[in-house]
């Protein structure tokens, strides 16, 4: 698929993870985060705005200096507060990608490619930016500059900067908050492709769960600079300590199970999730499949009596479990076979008199489910 | 043309009301401007003696020390005023007010109290004047003391000019451009300055006009000597007390350079990337 150009080019996998862990306070904020990344693996920096994912990152690219810690891109060392070891951003081969893809408007795509391309053979330099350029398919683009190109691919060349080089890590700040929802599901996926085509590190800041769960192989989520969960994203709400991340992430249900059948026509199919059956949108996949299935406990309504003449496909019986009163919402528990949390107004709870061990039906709209791969 | 008449439509409330309002000031300035200068050149080609006193050698050596100074004097500010205006947009720092307001005392300054400021400081009875002396070192009556009046009248408008352009600049793409590999004085070179340049090079054609149309200051502090410091205006000045030919053509040819360098900095900075294709 990518354009080899077969003489002489340096392999692009290089070994080695990225690893460390650093203090760093600013006025009030302090961060106080460890990550470890292997090659080849996706790790998500998680959080809402303000826990100190954005600084994270630009603490690794060496934008900011911590206060302690210790900071390590392939083999080697590039801060230790202890041994006073510091390399400036500009020799450590960390490629950075900022919100905004900061491509140089005064240079055309070309350009911006071969930027972090310095010395050498200007064949290969031309090469090497036409790969990069065809690997992220916006070689067309290369005479264009910056502001005549739409934002995904504008975000493409941002990308094809950062790689042009080779780093040995990759740091990708929001990569998707800038595209509209259709682009950032396809760029997802292609960009998940380039991460295990290239075969480095690579730690990418997001404050959207649903780029946690397509992209990344491990997730770190932070909170007021603290870091409030570790793990593979999945496994993490299979976890007691899930109470913070559903607060977090705002997918509260996510069952896995397997697609039982389909019908393409109807655009819908059915799941098995384990003693609940739930119809979700049409995905050409095989019966028999394995999904994981999430669903907002904002999107799903409660009835006290058997609701009839809905539009929506899922309807399911089950028994309140606990109500737990927040300040503008309360969380329902309700056993439905699988225990879903739905969230309900504390004025719906009171006049439909919703208590535990009270008999309730759950209605889900297919297009409430999203599929998780 | 097409786009004068479509800014005239598109910007056009009622088009009567809208030409007397803005149409007529406008046509008065340029009358105001232009007579005077179309008097110079009519008046200017029509004088006896026109043609002849462009070779006279007091022209020509007020012509040669105002352009070689004036370059030096605005060699010296890019080199100096660079970094100092870069250093201003990006430092934030107690008192930082102080010293902008400190570097941009100058364009207040009239020019002739300047020159006596200079005088008195390094005069030869001046603050260092004395201490100057004594390693060999005298300015006033220089061609050093005619730059040194043009620095200190022209660099606070490049300076001020290039720190707004520097200051427009993203400090996100310079940290691009070092986790790219490049070096804080390569970003320098490739990212910061390429973008600021509009703003570097306006304020350079300011700083150059600044130096060349330079006075007051020059009089007072490098005195009137020809052939050594006087500069055009100062030699206007003088041939007009005996020759109105020489000071004509002295000013036909400053006013000719002016216009010159006027239109080749617009016309290169036309081409520039934010218009490019």
């Amino acid at each position: 698929m990518t354009h080899s150009t077969g003489s002489g080019q340096a392999p692009l996998a290089t070994s080695g993870r990225a690893e460390g862990w650093v203090r760093y306070r600013r006025d009030t904020f302090s961060l106080d985060v460890a990550w470890s990344v292997a090659s080849g693996e996706v790790l998500s920096l998680y959080g809402p705005s303000g826990s100190g994912k954005s600084t994270t990152l630009r603490l690794i690219a060496g934008l900011l200096r911590p206060r302690e810690g210790r900071i390590v891109v392939g083999d080697d060392e590039v801060f230790n507060g202890e041994r006073a070891v510091w390399v400036s951003p500009h020799r450590r081969r960390v490629g950075y990608m900022p919100q905004q893809y900061g491509l140089f408007p005064h240079l055309s795509v070309y350009r911006n490619v071969a930027f972090g391309l310095s010395g050498g053979d200007k064949g290969d330099k031309t090469r090497r930016v036409m790969e990069v350029l065809g690997q992220l398919r916006v070689e067309d683009l290369a005479e264009r500059y910056p502001a005549q190109i739409s934002a995904g691919q504008q975000q493409r060349v941002a990308l094809a900067r950062a790689l042009a080089p080779q780093p040995r890590l990759l740091l990708l700040d929001e990569p998707f908050s800038a595209l509209d929802q259709e682009l950032r599901v396809q760029l997802r996926g292609e960009l998940k492709g380039v991460a295990a085509q290239v075969g480095i590190p690579m730690i990418v800041v997001t404050h959207d769960w649903a780029d946690v769960l397509s992209l990344s192989d491990r997730v770190l989520a932070l909170d007021q600079g603290k870091v409030v969960a570790d793990g593979p994203p999945l496994e993490l709400f299979e976890r007691p300590s899930a109470e913070v991340l559903s607060r977090l992430t705002e997918v509260e249900n996510v069952f896995a199970g397997r697609v039982t059948s389909l019908d393409r026509a109807a655009g819908v199919m059915s799941c098995d999730l384990g003693g609940v059956s739930l119809a979700v949108p049409f995905v050409a996949l095989e019966a028999g499949a394995t999904v994981r299935v999430g669903v907002r406990a904002g999107d799903i309504l409660l009835a006290t009596e058997p609701p009839k003449g809905l539009s929506a496909r899922n309807v399911i019986a089950g028994k309140v479990v606990t109500v737990e009163g927040r300040r503008f919402e309360t969380e329902v528990l309700v056993d439905c076979g699988r225990r879903f949390r739905v969230e309900v107004t504390p004025g719906a709870v009171e006049s439909l008199g919703i208590a535990p061990g009270r008999e309730v039906w759950l209605v889900i709209k297919s297009n409430s489910c999203f599929l998780i791969e | 043309m097409e786009r004068s008449k479509q800014g005239g439509v598109r910007g056009a409330p009622g088009s009567a009301g809208w030409l007397a309002v803005g149409g007529l000031p406008t046509a008065l300035f340029i009358l105001f401007i232009g007579l005077p200068l179309l008097a110079l050149f009519i008046r200017g080609f029509g004088q006896d003696g026109f043609w002849a006193s462009l070779g006279q050698d007091t022209v020509l050596d007020a012509l040669r020390l105002s352009f070689i100074t004036s370059l030096i004097a605005v060699a010296v500010v890019a080199v100096v005023g660079t970094p100092m205006a870069y250093f201003l947009a990006r430092s934030r720092f107690k008192g930082r007010g102080l010293l902008d307001a400190l570097i941009e005392l100058p364009i207040v300054v009239p020019p002739v109290v300047a020159g006596l400021a200079m005088l008195m400081a390094f005069g030869r009875n001046g603050l260092i004047g004395g201490a100057l002396d004594s390693i060999g070192v005298s300015l006033p009556f220089t061609m050093t003391a005619v730059i040194f009046a043009q620095i200190f009248v022209g660099a606070p408008f490049y300076i001020r000019s290039a720190k707004l352009g520097f200051e427009a600049v993203d400090p996100g793409l310079e940290e691009i451009a070092q986790t790219l590999g490049r070096s804080p004085l390569q970003t320098f070179f490739r990212v910061t300055m390429p973008l600021a340049s509009r703003a570097m090079i306006g304020g350079l054609v300011l700083c150059w006009a600044r130096a060349i149309s330079e006075f007051g200051a020059t009089i007072m502090f490098a005195g009137n000597l020809p052939g050594r410091t006087q500069t055009m205006p100062l030699a206007i000045l003088s041939a007009l007390e005996s020759d109105l030919g020489s000071a004509l053509a002295l000013s036909v040819i400053l006013v000719l350079i002016s216009l010159a360098v006027l239109v080749a900095v617009r016309l290169a900075l036309r081409r520039s990337w934010e218009l490019g294709t």
